[in-house]
């Protein structure tokens, strides 16, 4: 594992509705943007984001694991970055849920590999150099 | 984004865990000699003087003669290549999921 993006988000909601939230496309071009997904592992799709200068908007994808309503893994490739993004969702109870997200495979990083790092935490320390 | 005229990836050298303790360490002073870093270390000073040579040619260490001893200070900037990227990332999903926390939002209405 080389470097990560770990986020975790808490919703008040049924792990259902979150599940949905994740997979349906309806749902996804609600909060992420217009798409053709499908929780169906080997499905290849499409993230279309508005375009910018400098870069054409879109995320090409494919599902590799799907376990309703618990662990949702997809590629995730735009531009030259190649990753994959895991989510996985776990009930709180109380009617709540969180959601982490993982996304793995920057490119960049090939020299980090075998080098699992808190990466959040190293820049942390850093904060003050980097602001300087 | 950043000018880089260093002969090596920034990412390329804080990969190894020895290189970032030294940026860590450099962090710390304004500049440390080489003993004062080598004693950080239980390998010898040829190879912490090898992974110094790394972190200089990526523009992330300058060094400076004083008499006998190297001294060697950290340059930050090129982490913020680094930084930024991460963050390009983060960004976009935290923007995503707040649009995700309204649609469970309305959801329960």
């Amino acid at each position: 594992m080389s470097l990560v993006l770990s986020l975790d988000f808490q919703y008040t909601t049924s792990i259902e509705k979150a599940w949905a939230a994740l997979t349906d496309p309806n749902k996804l071009a609600q909060w992420i943007t217009a798409n053709d997904f499908k929780p169906v592992v080997g499905h290849r799709f499409q993230f279309r984001h508005e375009p910018n200068e400098y870069w054409d908007g879109v995320v090409d994808g494919e599902v590799l694991i799907v376990e309703e309503p618990t662990r949702l893994s997809y590629s995730w490739a735009a531009g030259d970055e190649r990753h994959t993004v895991t989510w996985t969702l776990q009930d709180l109870g109380d009617g709540r849920v969180n959601l982490h997200l993982e996304q793995t495979g920057f490119s960049h990083v090939h020299g980090l590999e075998g080098a699992r790092y808190g990466w959040k935490e190293w820049f942390g320390k850093f904060e003050q150099v980097l602001e300087g | 984004m950043i000018e880089n005229h260093s002969s090596r990836d920034v990412f390329d050298a804080i990969a190894d865990p020895t290189r970032r303790q030294l940026i860590h360490l450099l962090s710390q002073a304004d500049e440390k000699p080489l003993h004062e870093l080598t004693s950080q270390f239980s390998m010898g000073r040829t190879a912490v003087s090898k992974h110094l040579t790394v972190l200089k040619e990526a523009g992330l260490v300058l060094d400076r003669k004083v008499g006998r001893e190297t001294r060697f200070k950290l340059n930050a900037a090129p982490l913020r290549e680094v930084q930024d990227w991460v963050a390009y990332y983060s960004k976009y999903w935290t923007t995503n999921m707040l649009r995700l926390g309204q649609l469970l939002e309305e959801e329960k209405h």
